[in-house]
């Protein structure tokens, strides 16, 4: 009966991110939700789980205000979840995450399988958090998979690359770090979410573990994408085509 | 006080959201258009166990609370409200009944397959001379033997044509007056009774609604709901419950064209800003956020007095009148926003203005909401 770790991070629902008007990011009213692909890996470790038995263990690590998190991935079929909390744990790099993860894994469950996290996360997407993590366990990880099957203490992948599909297989336990092709994450039931609430959590705070990660990072300012426009109008003459070809090697667009 | 959400009612709520937008928004418009009870939606709503959340799981049901309910019925409405009244008259009232009078027997017969979402409730009470004035009604339920024989006619039938379980109201004994009523449980197939045809409405049209003939239906004693004569209160009971439904409907109406009009006036440009911009179109955007704060408010009061086991006849009522007001009030605005093109089929806001007109009639009229509030605060 395989052990499956799924990995997930509680984020801003960038649905609820508003712009204002004089360019600025307002997350004064933003919802937090699982990392987009993070629920393609819990998704993937529930159906594992219902396909072939064994048990789905989330973990995460973040603020402590992630409970709803917590209670969130609980009701998309894990049986436990892992909660790594601190109020620094915020602005944590992927480097440090990794470790942290990595650390809980080896201690706090050991005898596990697979270890499935999503290929980035919504708000950063650095892709790295599943890579350093297998690199810390010191196991295999397939990166960019699409689909995903256990056979005789193996696993084996399909990885999407840019140019064809490689079918890939490694010995367990190994991370795999899963697309958003390889499953529609399902909508918990209501049953689902209340019985969340009833499943064990076991909550490690940063002085119980033996890293001591600090937060490499610091977020010196945060501002909105700007696209600047200018609006040009030109005539079908003779003049303004000479103007137009003008215009465009002024801007560098023509040499 | 303390107005927060749980996290789990956070979570359902968000849930229904994303179900919502993934198979109630692409069919909604096809539906009221075709007036088309959308059964493939409502085996998936069954699936989540959407269909009876405040029922005890024993009987069915997922056995959370009443407000949980009144946010299903609320963020359903935003999308589709004949799917969110369906929902809510099946929970709201056939399936409360149940839950609330019925016998063991009667529960394990027919809430639980109702809480499963497998089988549709309905509520069958009005008569087409018998309204607001319930004890106008005329169908009469003779006990004959060890059955009940009722005879009549009703009509607007919210799940007629396609209920499975009715809750069907009659005489036992029409010279006692207010203890002359009484409730019977009576399942689809049952001969003698007949839904008519799906009535072609305004609004509100995926809801299917119909007349309900009775001749010489026999129903076992058994299917009696409640004591004999008891039917008014429980009908009573099943509005309070009900209404609190109906003004989470509108409360979902309301932020719907809330959502639409705030998106359509920060596009729409006119005079070189977008409308947005524009005092007057922004007054009536600021009117319409403050009164859905409001209607929310009442509805989630109401709710919550609901579940806290206290009285709240008189809440239901208030939410229900406000809710339903404000919700024609302002989709009549969300179409002035949209101008023409919020006139025209395929915009939202012309059938969420459609659909709110019903809010103000179905399970007490604006006029009888306010016969209940003024009996119980000139008490």
């Amino acid at each position: 009966m395989p052990v499956l770790v799924a990995c997930f991070k509680w984020v801003v629902d960038e649905a609820y991110i508003r712009r204002t008007s004089a360019g600025e990011l307002d997350l004064s009213s933003v919802s937090y939700k699982i990392s987009d692909y993070d629920r393609n890996a819990l998704e993937e470790a529930a159906r594992m789980k219902e396909a072939s038995g064994g048990s789905v263990l989330a973990v995460t690590v973040g603020v402590p205000e992630s409970t709803k998190g917590v209670k969130d991935a609980l009701s998309r079929g894990a049986d436990q979840a892992f909660f790594i909390a601190d109020p620094s744990f915020g602005m944590l790099g992927a480097s440090e995450t990794a470790a942290i993860l990595a650390e809980v894994i080896r201690t706090r469950i050991g005898n596990f399988d697979l270890v499935l996290c999503g290929e980035g996360s919504s708000d950063l997407y650095n892709q790295q958090v599943g890579i350093r993590l297998a690199e810390r366990l010191g196991i295999p990880c397939l990166s960019f998979v699409q689909k995903l099957e256990l056979e005789e203490g193996r696993v084996v992948a399909e990885r999407r690359l840019e140019d064809g599909i490689e079918r890939v297989s490694a010995p367990l336990p190994a991370v795999v770090t899963v697309l958003p092709d390889i499953n529609i994450p399902r909508i918990p039931g209501v049953k689902d979410t209340l019985s969340a609430s009833r499943k064990p959590v076991v909550t490690i705070g940063k002085d119980d573990l033996a890293v001591a990660p600090d937060a490499h990072f610091r977020t010196i300012s945060l501002a909105a994408s700007r696209l600047d426009r200018q609006c040009e109008r030109f005539g079908a003459d003779e003049t303004d085509i000479r103007r137009f070809i003008g215009a465009l090697r002024q801007k560098g667009v023509l040499r | 006080m303390d107005f927060r959400l749980t996290e789990e009612q956070e979570l359902i709520r968000k849930n229904m959201r994303e179900f919502a937008e993934k198979y109630v928004d692409p069919i909604a418009a096809e539906i009221d258009e075709n007036s088309r009870h959308p059964a493939e939606l409502f085996k998936k709503l069954a699936e989540g166990d959407w269909m009876g959340i405040p029922i005890p799981q024993e009987y069915g049901g997922a056995g959370a609370d009443y407000l949980t309910h009144t946010l299903v019925v609320e963020e359903l409405s935003r999308s589709c409200s004949s799917t969110g009244f369906t929902v809510s008259i099946h929970v709201g009232i056939a399936c409360m009944l149940v839950n609330l009078f019925g016998s063991e027997d009667q529960k394990k017969k027919f809430l639980v397959p109702m809480a499963k979402g497998q089988h549709l409730g309905a509520f069958v009470l009005t008569e087409p001379g018998a309204g607001t004035d319930v004890m106008a009604a005329t169908t009469t339920a003779m006990a004959e033997g060890a059955d009940y024989v009722i005879n009549g006619t009703k009509t607007f039938t919210s799940n007629g044509p396609t209920g499975d379980t009715y809750m069907v109201f009659a005489w036992t004994d029409k010279a006692a007056g207010r203890k002359g009523l009484s409730a019977f449980i009576v399942p689809r197939g049952t001969v003698g009774m007949k839904a008519g045809e799906h009535f072609n409405k305004m609004g509100l049209r995926s809801s299917q609604t119909s007349e309900m003939v009775f001749k010489d239906c026999r129903v076992p004693k058994e299917n009696l709901l409640g004591k004999e004569g008891n039917g008014l209160a429980m009908a009573m009971t099943g509005f309070d419950h009900g209404r609190v439904g109906i003004a989470a409907q509108s409360v979902g109406i309301l932020q719907a064209a809330l959502d639409e009009s705030i998106r359509y006036s920060k596009e729409r440009v006119q005079f070189g800003t977008p409308i947005a911009r524009h005092q007057a179109i922004s007054w009536m955007i600021a009117d319409m956020a403050t009164d859905l704060s409001a209607a929310r408010y009442l509805t989630y009061a109401a709710a919550c007095l609901k579940d806290q086991k206290q009285p709240f006849s008189k809440e239901a009522s208030m939410a229900k009148l406000f809710a339903a007001e404000a919700a024609m009030k302002h989709t009549i605005k969300a179409v002035q926003i949209h101008g023409g093109y919020g006139y025209c089929k395929g915009a939202k806001v012309e059938r969420l203005m459609r659909d709110a007109k019903i809010t103000e009639i179905y399970e007490g009229t604006s006029e009888a909401q306010r016969m209940v509030i003024s009996g119980n605060v000139l008490r």
